[in-house]
């Protein structure tokens, strides 16, 4: 009679065990198909070039913005700080690389400042016209000029952002709703 | 006592083992893969109005690439789309919005206008398909030739050589299908029947059921 209840709690619990034990799902949008993320050359906020393809080894983050962004890309830089912190030192790893929407407005030192109070490990970037216009094409990012009667323009752009694997793969695409837990999560499974 | 719970434990492995080996012999879940990003464009349509892929954020779209002066035997790709579009009415997708867009590649000639006579010519519902294109050939082919991998070039007696192809777009723009002008026959019960499974896997793949529709998506458990 005990040696009965005794099995069943136990194989309750193998059972439970099992039923906790599943492959990991990804908050972000998952890509499973290897597409390797198209390249580019930009200049960061210091001045100098710097390749995507340089950056093998590392997971970076694709984020399109600008710095005259009212509410959405601080929002967003902000969940992304949140994240390096929880991630301690495998932070080292990551990579959050801000692509200007604005060229003409968002000149280096104003990406300096921008992407600093959010976390001195982000790099803005920036380029001509044309070549950030490809890059955001190819990206699927959309970004339009709304031009404001008798104020600074704004740009309405894509919200969401790419993770580039340690390959140089696009791996996860994540919304703009996603919270640095859900980035945590799934950063620290791509880094385990 | 121990060997009734070494039999438990390998019992419980065993059927673990083989729920797995069922999932991806029988596929009890059929997706579409996610085959690489869609790119971001915003273009003019028939009406003069601004389409882009953020608008259709949300949405399936089927896109397909031609010109207005495509004649036999240039491939006829908008037929093979307005009998999709016919299908879909008899199709239920359980209130998941789709649309289709043809994108020009000869923005020089198919200007808006053009591509409302166009339309109108074939007859389709335009409240659903939409045709649109660009002012800069630079950028036009930045979308279509880079961003969708579509192949088109002109020839110098103002045609076109170009890859026939239609491309199912999911509503968080990426690419879940591509299928080439009747290599595959019959091309539109195929797409028809992708453009169901993906709505399929739209409408029910939340809580415990978006694990059986990853699990799919891990074992490759693609839809034919």
């Amino acid at each position: 009679m005990v040696r009965t209840a005794v099995l069943l709690v136990l194989t309750l619990f193998v059972i439970g065990v099992a039923g906790c034990w599943r492959p990991y799902t990804f908050h972000g949008m998952v890509m499973q198909s290897p597409q390797p993320a198209p390249d580019f050359t930009l200049m960061t906020h210091q001045g100098q070039p710097l390749r995507l393809s340089d950056l093998r080894g590392r997971v970076v983050v694709l984020y399109f913005g600008y710095t005259f962004c009212p509410d959405v890309c601080p929002a967003t830089l902000s969940e992304w700080a949140k994240v390096m912190r929880l991630l301690g030192d495998k932070a080292d790893q990551v990579q959050l690389l801000m692509i200007t929407v604005d060229p003409e407005r968002d000149t280096p030192a104003k990406m300096a400042d921008y992407v600093r109070h959010f976390d001195p490990r982000f790099i803005g970037l920036s380029g001509s016209v044309d070549e950030i216009a490809r890059i955001a094409t190819l990206y699927g990012i959309y970004y339009r000029k709304n031009e404001q009667e008798g104020k600074d323009y704004l740009v309405d752009h894509t919200a969401t952002q790419t993770v580039v694997d340690k390959d140089g793969y696009i791996k996860l695409i994540f919304p703009f709703s996603a919270t640095s837990d859900e980035i945590f999560a799934d950063l620290r499974y791509i880094l385990r | 006592m121990k060997r009734y719970l070494v039999y438990a434990l390998s019992g419980i492995v065993f059927l673990f083992v083989l729920a797995v080996f069922a999932f991806v012999l029988w596929q009890p879940i059929q997706v579409l893969p996610r085959i690489r990003l869609a790119p971001a464009f915003a273009l003019l349509d028939q009406d003069g109005h601004w389409l882009s892929n953020e608008d259709l954020r949300g949405r399936i779209v089927l896109y397909t690439f031609t010109h207005s002066r495509c004649l036999p035997p240039c491939p006829q790709t908008a037929m093979t789309l307005k009998a999709v579009q016919e299908r879909l009415r008899q199709q239920d997708l359980g209130g998941v919005p789709i649309t289709l867009v043809t994108l020009s590649f000869d923005p020089v000639h198919d200007t808006p206008a053009v591509l409302k006579a166009y339309a109108r010519q074939l007859e389709v519902d335009e409240r659903q398909w939409r045709f649109v294109t660009g002012s800069d050939p630079n950028r036009l082919k930045t979308i279509i030739g880079e961003g969708f991998a579509v192949y088109y070039q002109a020839r110098p007696d103002g045609s076109f050589a170009f890859d026939p192809v239609y491309i199912l777009v999911d509503g968080w723009g990426i690419v879940r299908g591509e299928y080439r002008y009747r290599t595959l026959t019959p091309d539109v019960d195929r797409i028809v029947r992708h453009i169901g499974v993906l709505a399929q896997e739209i409408r029910r793949s939340r809580g415990a059921a978006r694990l059986a529709y990853e699990a799919a998506h891990l074992f490759l458990c693609y839809a034919p």
